[in-house]
């Protein structure tokens, strides 16, 4: 059965010792990322990160289909999270294991829940027709801070995915293919992001964004997600060791700075693909000649 | 189907006639079932939760999962029965927002129990939710806690949870922008200003529906925070007083399951 | 005499490179296959190695995956312990390997060591074959004599590439290495070592065990020797990173 390499005792004592000294195996201050790396697919919605040697990447599509008949005013939108055997000897195909149901879930809920995607604007005939959204997490390397990488990620791919654009005449739809009309994006409300705080020492000693190693010596784990107009969309704390409530308190304060900051960066890099993509300035033409 | 809560803001009374600070009535009792090693029955309001426990007792072999086998491993099963919503409908076992929940009662319980004192051995809980109105993790811990006093499994402190929230109107305001000026603080025992957003103790079903909530598990009456789970979006600001709410509540919650066991004990004694 | 020839799984190994005038027979190494009836081809790619004193010739290659052979140097971690013997993972891929609990030096029933679960060893490959787990042994068969292995303790475990392992075996054993940047050969430790006192075990599962004493100085070799491996720096390279850590060190 092959499982997560287990840290040996003499390593689990060095790190808890170092974090003592106030030093991280990596030599990072406690409060930073390890290093954001985005990079996008040359199709709309793919979205490639790297967060120190954890690579996540995130497939955004979308096709037509008819609508719950619960909720006939919205589309449908799904995550699915799918982790590789190649990232971990501790994965396995097939078999969910128990950070593959707290990402999806912790995904759902900062995502979905709090309604980052408009659902409502992918109806496209009440009860009948709309659009359903499908988002594939593929993790495919595992160095820790799943759930941070899986929302930069995804927020990303989102954000830079295209649907096509439609036309609604009666009953007749019309879904024009990229090459006919220029593709729409989708209506973001508002981009959560993930940060994962990392307890250690009785709560004495918070880290920002553990690696794997730091991550099996823990002690306890807060996963706060926000967005950057100081929004708590979700808290996830689901034991470990106990913790002062203030401390509680100064992770999201803390975490506004981290989500706006990575917002930052996800936006620079796609302004520079939406640049990239616009080679000559030929989009704003033709969709100049379509306002007319 | 948008509920309505703007009546509170006038008459500060919740739509079941509760004050912003009062619990639901919690009602429990243990050792209700003898086939158990422990065991209790909880209802907080109208949600009502059976824990049964069983261990710890040696393992399965097969089900060993880390390397180390220094510790209890905890087991958490959690049934929601079919007629326990509004809606009758039938949750498969291996469902997500199920797993989350045993994940959560089990991770919280591996910090209160003394789990180094049973190496090699299992302990397996099995919740069954009969009826849902809110708090329902909060249910769960409380059940689980009173069920393993019964069993006699050592802990450091009762691990009692609940859930708070907050009236603010639109999660997505800043603090105090819908606030109706005048009405805040009429008649109310907590001087509020002209802040109508208030935070709330023990959300029942409707309100958690509509408004932001947290469930916050404490350890014993410490301020310390074992559990801590938020799924609505609300903002930061909100969170202090929601957490001050709620972990007084805790504190609550915890005398009333105190005086469960006491209770229970002394009917023992009296028996024997 | 070393060679830098790069062969690609399927090459030929050019007949002049073959060693001449030695009338031992001719040792292939790992990564060649004798095609008959006179050629020698590549099966992995990596760089060509010629001893032609011992007349042998190996490819010299960096591999991701370990595979245990016999004699290797590995440090294991202790999973569980049974009645016999310590089950050890030497990768967490492969199959665990057994330690035998007596297989320490001048152990008996009474004193061999008392290993904890996630405890770490440094341990000889005893016996490996395909269709068996592998054996460890931490005692030398010949003299029972612990020449420097048993259990590790203190210290940090650093991942490293296994060529790198290799490299750093050879070059303490004074064997010949492929030219590549300088032979291969890692001086970092010798210029480590001329000013501060630590101690390295180094395993051939791609696991370098360091203890400097404290935190800093262990973090400082370990950094130091994981950046010559992947950065792949030549000896030069190598000089100035020692002096730039011992510089770091002693501020």
């Amino acid at each position: 059965m092959p499982r997560e390499a287990e840290l040996s005792l003499n390593e689990r004592e060095f790190l808890l010792q170092a974090l003592r000294e106030n030093v991280r195996l990596d030599g990072r201050p406690f409060d930073t990322f390890r290093n954001v790396e985005l990079k996008f697919g040359e199709e709309y919605g793919v979205a490639d990160v790297q967060l120190g040697k954890t690579r996540i990447v995130v497939r955004v599509s979308c096709d037509v289909t008819a609508p719950y008949p619960d909720r006939k005013f919205d589309g449908i939108f799904n995550i699915t999270t799918e982790f590789s055997p190649m990232a971990s000897p501790a994965f396995e195909v097939g078999r969910p294991n128990e950070s593959e149901v707290i990402l999806s879930r912790i995904l759902e809920k900062a995502i979905r829940r709090s309604s980052a995607l408009d659902t409502e604007s992918l109806c496209i005939i009440a009860g009948q027709k709309c659009f359903a959204v499908r988002a594939d997490i593929h993790v495919l390397d595992h160095d820790g801070g799943l759930v941070d990488a899986a929302c930069i990620a995804l927020i990303a791919a989102l954000q830079h995915f295209r649907r096509p654009d439609v036309t609604v005449e009666g009953e007749n739809v019309t879904v024009y293919s990229l090459r006919e009309r220029e593709p729409v994006p989708l209506a973001m409300l508002h981009h959560p992001l993930c940060v994962t705080f990392s307890y250690f020492h009785s709560g004495e000693v918070v880290l920002v964004d553990a690696t794997l190693a730091e991550e099996q010596v823990r002690e306890s784990e807060v996963i706060v997600t926000m967005n950057r107009h100081g929004e708590i969309c979700q808290i996830a704390k689901y034991g470990g060791s106990p913790i002062d409530a203030v401390s509680l308190l100064t992770c999201t304060s803390s975490a506004l700075g981290k989500v706006q900051a990575l917002w930052k960066y996800i936006q620079e890099k796609l302004d520079e693909d939406a640049k990239k993509r616009d080679a000559g300035g030929l989009m704003a033409e033709l969709s100049a000649e379509n306002a007319r | 189907m948008p509920l309505d809560t703007s009546t509170y803001s006038l008459a500060l009374l919740r739509l079941d006639g509760r004050r912003w600070n009062e619990l639901r009535r919690i009602h429990a009792q243990i050792s209700t079932q003898a086939a158990a090693d422990g065991s209790s029955y909880l209802e907080m309001g109208n949600t009502k939760v059976i824990c049964t426990v069983a261990g710890p007792a040696e393992g399965r072999r097969g089900a060993v999962g880390g390397g180390s086998q220094s510790e209890m491993r905890i087991e958490v099963e959690i049934n929601i029965a079919g007629f326990a919503g509004v809606e009758r409908k039938k949750r498969s076992r291996a469902d997500r927002r199920n797993a989350e929940l045993s994940h959560t009662v089990q991770s919280a319980l591996e910090s209160t129990l003394l789990t180094h004192l049973y190496p090699h051995s299992t302990l397996t809980l099995t919740l069954h939710i009969l009826a849902q109105d809110g708090a329902l993790l909060a249910a769960c811990i409380n059940a689980a806690t009173l069920a393993l006093v019964d069993a006699g499994v050592p802990m450091y402190d009762y691990l009692v949870a609940c859930s708070a929230g907050s009236t603010s109107a639109s999660a997505a305001a800043p603090p105090s922008s819908s606030a109706i000026p005048g009405l805040g603080g009429i008649g109310g025992n907590r001087s509020v200003g002209a802040d109508a957003d208030d935070p709330l103790l023990d959300l029942n079903g409707l309100e958690e529906q509509e408004l932001p909530y947290l469930t916050v598990g404490t350890q014993g009456d410490s301020d310390k925070v074992v559990v801590c789970v938020m799924e609505t979006r609300c903002h930061a600001s909100r969170l202090e007083e929601m957490l001050a709410v709620g972990i007084d509540g805790c504190k609550r919650v915890r005398e009333i399951l105190d005086g469960v066991v006491r209770a229970h004990g002394k009917k023992m004694i009296e028996n024997e | 005499m070393t060679s830098t020839l790069l062969l690609l799984p399927g090459d030929e190994v050019p007949s002049s490179l073959l060693p001449k005038g030695n009338h031992k027979p001719l040792v292939l190494g790992p990564g060649l296959r004798h095609a008959p009836p006179s050629s020698v081809r590549a099966t992995v790619s990596g760089t060509l190695t010629v001893d032609a004193r011992k007349n042998a010739l190996w490819i010299e290659t960096n591999r991701g995956r370990y595979i245990p052979h016999v004699n290797d140097l590995v440090i294991a971690t202790v999973l569980r312990s049974s009645s016999d013997f310590y089950h050890c993972t030497i990768t967490p891929h492969a199959a665990q390997a057994n330690l035998p609990q007596l297989a320490f030096e001048s152990a008996t029933r009474k004193t061999r060591p008392q290993l904890a679960p996630g405890a770490l060893v440094y341990a000889r490959i005893s016996s490996a074959s395909r269709d068996m787990d592998p054996e460890l042994s931490c005692v030398s068969a010949s003299s029972g004599k612990a020449d420097g292995l048993g259990p590790l303790k203190g210290g940090m475990l650093f991942d490293v590439s296994l060529g790198f392992c290799r490299r750093l075996l050879l070059s303490e054993s004074k064997v010949p290495l492929p030219a590549e940047q300088g032979g291969g050969a890692v001086t970092i430790l010798e210029a480590l070592a001329e000013k501060i006192g630590f101690e390295v075990a180094v395993g051939r599962n791609g696991k370098l065990w360091v203890d400097g004493g404290d935190v800093k100085m262990t973090l400082a070799v370990g950094k130091a020797l994981q950046q010559t491996d992947q950065e792949r720096l030549t000896l030069d390279q190598q000089k100035k990173l020692a002096a730039k850590t011992l510089r770091e060190l002693g501020s």
